[in-house]
């Protein structure tokens, strides 16, 4: 195979301890996605961006950065790529969803905080993520305390700039926003030396809206009784869809898409009629994490839909195209990304709307509320997600797990009681 | 016992010209990643059921541009990863 070692010294990677995570990522990757019967064909295009993670588009990202190109590094989807790709940038997403890289944060984080953002810091301290070590910026913001403050670590080792997202939804705050915006355009453009104008930002806009749309057409093929494709095999494009090249995820999605439609029209399934269809809520999953999706569907489940920052909060709602100054863009800017009902807003009453509609929509018979632990926004907000599910007469159970695999019994354990309730409760209703 | 054949390649992009052919001639294959056993280096290889390894072969020598680095076929091995011995990923 292709030796990207040369690539990966010029990225100052710990070569040593890189190689312990090549070690084991093919044969997960194998283990939990490669056994799934009668995957889709256009799956293939994704097992190669997987199996080429740490190569291909790195060496891509590595020619755009040797032609002046810059790589703009995101952790969450509050950050506007409209305004990164229309002053002529890159925005990737950055690691941050493996065991692996725990103890390398651990060195200079609190022990009792979020994985994701344990994680994330290791990947970067530890120097064995190439995506950290190909980017020019790190952008961040202020969606919990313990993101705010590992930005102020990261930002000895990169540069970074940190965007502060307002936690209510008032006028005034939508307005502050877009400021924001303006504020990482002005930075956006100082980085790449190019301009976002009207008519680039107008074109880019129109852009992430088609990744937009193609994301909700593969959703919207999960909400037929018949599943053509596992919650498993979604959640993966939606993690690609961070950090791969927008025009060809389009391309590739779009033509999966077209199978998954054949397979609805020929009743196509890879699950068996009756699974019990979970709607999963909760916290981000970055590559890999995919954990709790593999729980669910060798415990007996199937996931249709995921209300999470690796789900419908990445792209349901579109910006207004029809903006033609910067002015009026930048406002329809912020009302999209406003509209994003993450836990770190106080009131979150949209989330709880959205859960319902999407259970709807989606057909779920049961929630899975999972959230990492030391995620006081998320598992605070389960209390009133809760009592409106419960109102509603919609099942709900609270996972909370990290990355490791000591609790994979116990969770088990707990879905097959769930799924029992669920298929019981079906019975009755019948 | 489960066997499956790989084609490994030097690049990604013969990988790809591979899997271009495959799929014009109707063939059933899956890209995978490179089992840690067969190369060290991460990328791609082709996952092919060892029945039609001939064909695959025949496609192989047809298309001499198309480079390949070996083909191995080895039994399939999975493992529980989600249980406490397991440390990472």
């Amino acid at each position: 195979m292709a030796d990207y070692k040369e690539l990966w010294k010029s990225l100052d990677i710990d070569l040593e301890k890189h190689d312990e995570l090549c070690e084991v990522l093919p044969e997960f990757y194998g283990d939990i996605y490669m056994t799934q019967k009668n995957r889709p064909e256009g799956m293939n295009y994704y097992n190669f961006v997987v199996s080429e993670i740490h190569g291909f588009r790195i060496k891509e990202l590595n020619e755009f950065r040797g032609k002046g190109g810059k790589v703009f590094g995101g952790f969450c989807v509050f950050v506007p790529d409209e305004v990164t790709l229309a002053a002529g940038g890159v925005g990737i997403g950055l690691c941050g969803g493996s065991d692996f890289w725990v103890p390398d944060g651990e060195k200079v984080l609190p022990r009792n905080m979020c994985p994701l953002i344990k994680a994330s810091v290791g990947a970067k301290i530890g120097g064995t993520c190439p995506y950290f070590q190909s980017a020019d910026m790190l952008v961040g913001e202020t969606t919990c305390d313990g993101k705010k403050k590992a930005w102020e670590i990261l930002g000895e080792y990169t540069p970074i700039h940190v965007m502060d997202l307002p936690q209510m939804k008032r006028e005034k705050d939508i307005e502050n926003f877009k400021d924001e915006i303006n504020i990482f355009r002005e930075k956006v453009e100082s980085i790449t030396g190019n301009k976002v104008t009207a008519e680039n930002l107008k074109e880019n806009i129109k852009l992430v809206n088609k990744k937009r749309k193609v994301l909700q057409r593969l959703y919207n093929a999960r909400k037929v009784q018949n599943l053509p494709i596992s919650g498993k095999d979604a959640l993966l494009i939606s993690q690609i869809a961070f950090y791969d090249d927008i025009e060809r995820f389009i391309e590739k999605t779009n033509e999966l898409c077209d199978e998954l439609e054949a397979r609805i029209e020929k009743n196509i399934s890879v699950f068996d009629e009756d699974t019990p269809r979970i709607l999963i809520t909760g916290t981000p999953m970055a590559i890999p994490n995919w954990k709790m999706h593999h729980l669910i569907e060798t415990s007996g489940g199937a996931v249709v839909c995921e209300e999470t920052c690796t789900g419908t909060k990445y792209f349901e709602r579109f910006v207004d195209e029809d903006n033609d100054d910067l002015d009026s863009q930048l406002k329809a800017l912020s009302e999209r990304y406003m509209g994003i009902n993450c836990a770190c807003f106080s009131p979150n009453e949209g989330r709880i709307k959205d859960i319902i509609r999407l259970y709807k929509e989606y057909n779920a018979d049961g929630v899975v509320y999972n959230s990492l632990p030391f995620c006081h926004t998320y598992a605070v907000e389960y209390k009133k997600v809760k009592d409106a599910l419960d109102k509603e007469g919609i099942p709900v159970m609270m996972i909370e797990s990290d990355y490791s695999m000591q609790d994979a019994g116990q969770i088990k354990t707990r879905l097959e009681a769930f799924f029992e309730m669920l298929n019981m409760n079906k019975e009755l209703a019948l | 016992m489960i066997f499956n054949t790989y084609v490994l390649f030097p690049s990604h992009s013969d990988g790809l010209a591979l899997e271009k052919k495959l799929k014009e001639k109707s063939m059933k294959y899956t890209i995978s990643p490179t089992p840690r056993n067969l190369s060290k280096c991460c990328g791609i290889s082709i996952m092919i059921d060892p029945k039609i390894l001939e064909d695959v072969k025949s496609i192989i020598e047809e298309n001499k541009d198309i480079k390949i680095s070996g083909i191995h076929t080895i039994e399939r091995k999975t493992r529980n990863w989600f249980k406490e011995e397991d440390k990472y990923v």
